[in-house]
């Protein structure tokens, strides 16, 4: 049956409408990048093409950006590496092996997942400081997987429920143990889901503010987030277009992450929402 | 073969133990860490004494520390409505889509994927007084004269941080909202545009019915997600004006960053107890739908 005029009009204006809505401010921030000075729009003065702005970023070292990327980068990837190892061999455990108890570890976990990170924070602080770990990797990384741990869960339980139980009783029957149908079956089987569950995890623990902010120093592990939101210029003025031009390199891995996995990103993120 | 299972509850323990270490180690203790630390003084950068409720007591007297929890709870009451709106109106229209998918998709998941630090420092920009985007449009289009100062008023700071997390977050309301619709069956929708059921009338009296157990998960997940925002309010106004929009989240920070961890603590555990009351409700209405 075909929609009627009036349909297409509103869908096609909604199309237009979600468009403008998210990407128009993503376009002001390449656009204050790559421009010359950020007054041209109050001032009227002509907009001038340049890529001053990116290689200040790339280029001055005491920007110290490209120090917080790698943190970034590497504080990430560790996590996510992590996070599901240990959520998969959890999630194997609940779906496969099914204990005693496992929906209310399933709960726990979600409930876990509610805690507001002000909770914490301040206690990882006291402790990590009497370790001598503040400012290093290791009082981010140890976090971050604690906290992505339930939604890793979630969304590998859902997933390894839905594989068939012969599965498993096949190689049992060859003589495997439970580790052997995990790692030579489950995980094999499961790589798709696996790989993009270690994708959320990484956009996670790259997005996260408040654990960077207050368990961190300076740019030795410093991430993206905390050095954009602490960005100052030398002269204690704003450099909008240094900053703009920071946020663009930050946010084009991530975007192309999204574009290439987008419907691995949200059969995950729904699976990991709704079917709890 | 159902006995395949019976002797495995040993190793499936095994299996879950670094699960429950990493849990316990890096959550949990924290948790407790923090419930404990509520009752002492922390006289700041020295040592720390116990003082039972004190902590609490305080909390009644303390202004700011209403201001605060009035504005979490105000925050809440405006973005979660806009998102749970904005977020059908995506997810109606990213299920129409067909030929222009994969676009329509990237672009919604652009404002989730970036960073909300540096999201929160994008909309700055386009507060800024003298040269942002919002009062350029504004004066444009002869709406203003004046360009207005939107980080710098009580009322128009909340709106413009609320603006911005709804920016950031309706296209994870969207997703929610989408898998819930692709679970609708067409079929459902056929025969109703067949018995005569304009679009409206289905939206109301089809879509929306089947679609109550995935808005209330989304509801449930924004209400604690924005009950505990930080990052944007961080980067946006530092709470300002004024302790404006100061979150509850921020204002622990404050005390946090002086060295006050008892009271730092005890506004913490405020937080967490109405976010854990909130996600008790959650599991509550889960299980409920399913039923």
């Amino acid at each position: 049956m075909k929609d009627s005029f009036g349909q297409k009009t509103l869908y096609n204006l909604g199309w237009i409408f979600v468009l403008g809505f998210c990407l128009k401010p993503v376009i002001f921030m390449l656009v204050t990048a790559l421009g010359e000075n950020p007054e041209y729009l109050a001032k009227g003065t002509d907009y001038s093409f340049t890529l001053g702005n990116f290689s200040d970023v790339l280029f001055t070292g005491n920007l110290h950006f490209m120090d917080y990327l790698k943190n970034s980068l590497l504080v990430s990837a560790v996590s996510a590496v992590g996070a599901v190892s240990i959520a998969s061999l959890a999630a194997f455990s609940i779906a496969r092996l099914r204990p005693m108890g496992r929906m209310m570890i399933l709960f726990i976990a979600l409930s876990v997942s509610m805690f507001p990170q002000i909770s914490i924070v301040g206690y990882l602080f006291k402790i990590f400081s009497g370790l001598g770990w503040i400012n290093s990797y290791i009082a981010l990384i140890l976090p971050y997987i604690a906290w992505v741990l339930p939604l890793s869960l979630w969304i590998l339980v859902s997933y390894f429920s839905q594989l068939p139980d012969e599965l498993d009783q096949a190689a049992r029957l060859d003589g495997c143990g439970a580790f052997q149908v995990y790692w030579r079956v489950i995980i094999p089987i499961a790589l798709p889901a696996v790989l993009s569950t270690m994708l959320l995890v990484f956009i996670f623990a790259f997005n996260e503010f408040m654990f960077a902010l207050i368990l961190t120093a300076d740019h030795s592990a410093r991430t993206v987030p905390v050095g954009i939101a602490l960005f100052q210029g030398l002269h204690g003025e704003i450099p909008w277009g240094n900053i703009m031009a920071a946020a663009c390199i930050t946010t084009i891995p991530v975007i192309i992450l999204t574009v290439l996995f987008q419907r691995r990103i949200v059969a995950g993120l729904s699976a990991g929402a709704v079917k709890g | 073969m159902l006995t395949v299972y019976r002797h495995n509850n040993l190793s499936g323990y095994i299996f879950l133990l670094p699960l429950f270490l990493f849990m316990a180690g890096f959550v949990l203790v924290p948790v407790v860490g923090t419930l404990l630390n509520s009752f002492y003084k922390d006289v700041p950068f020295l040592q720390s004494e116990f003082n039972g409720l004190d902590n609490y007591r305080s909390l009644g007297g303390d202004s700011s520390f209403w201001q605060s929890l009035r504005f979490s709870l105000l925050f809440v009451m405006a973005a979660v409505p806009l998102e749970l709106l904005l977020g059908m109106v995506f997810a109606l229209v990213l299920h129409k889509a067909t030929n222009s998918k994969a676009l329509l998709w990237a672009a919604v998941l652009i404002p989730w994927a970036i960073p909300s630090a540096v999201s929160a420092r994008i909309w700055e920009l386009i507060y800024n007084y003298n040269y942002g985007l919002a009062n350029f449009v504004l004066t444009k289009f002869g709406l203003t004269t004046e360009p207005i100062n939107w980080l710098g008023g009580s009322f128009s700071a909340f709106w413009a941080v609320t603006v911005a997390d709804v920016w950031k977050t309706t296209p994870f309301v969207a997703i929610i909202i989408l898998a819930g619709l692709q679970a609708v069956p067409d079929d459902f929708h056929e025969s109703a545009k067949i018995d005569g059921a304009g679009f409206i009338r289905r939206f109301f009296s089809l879509t929306l019915p089947l679609l109550k157990p995935v808005i209330v998960v989304a509801l449930l997940f924004r209400t604690i997600d924005s009950l505990r925002v930080f990052d944007v309010i961080y980067v946006l106004t530092g709470g300002g004006p004024g302790g404006a929009t100061s979150a509850l989240s921020l204002y622990g920070y404050e005390y946090y960053l002086i060295g006050d961890f008892g009271y730092a603590s005890t506004i913490s555990v405020v937080l967490f107890v109405i976010a854990m009351a909130l996600s008790i409700l959650y599991v509550r209405f889960s299980r409920f739908e399913r039923e």
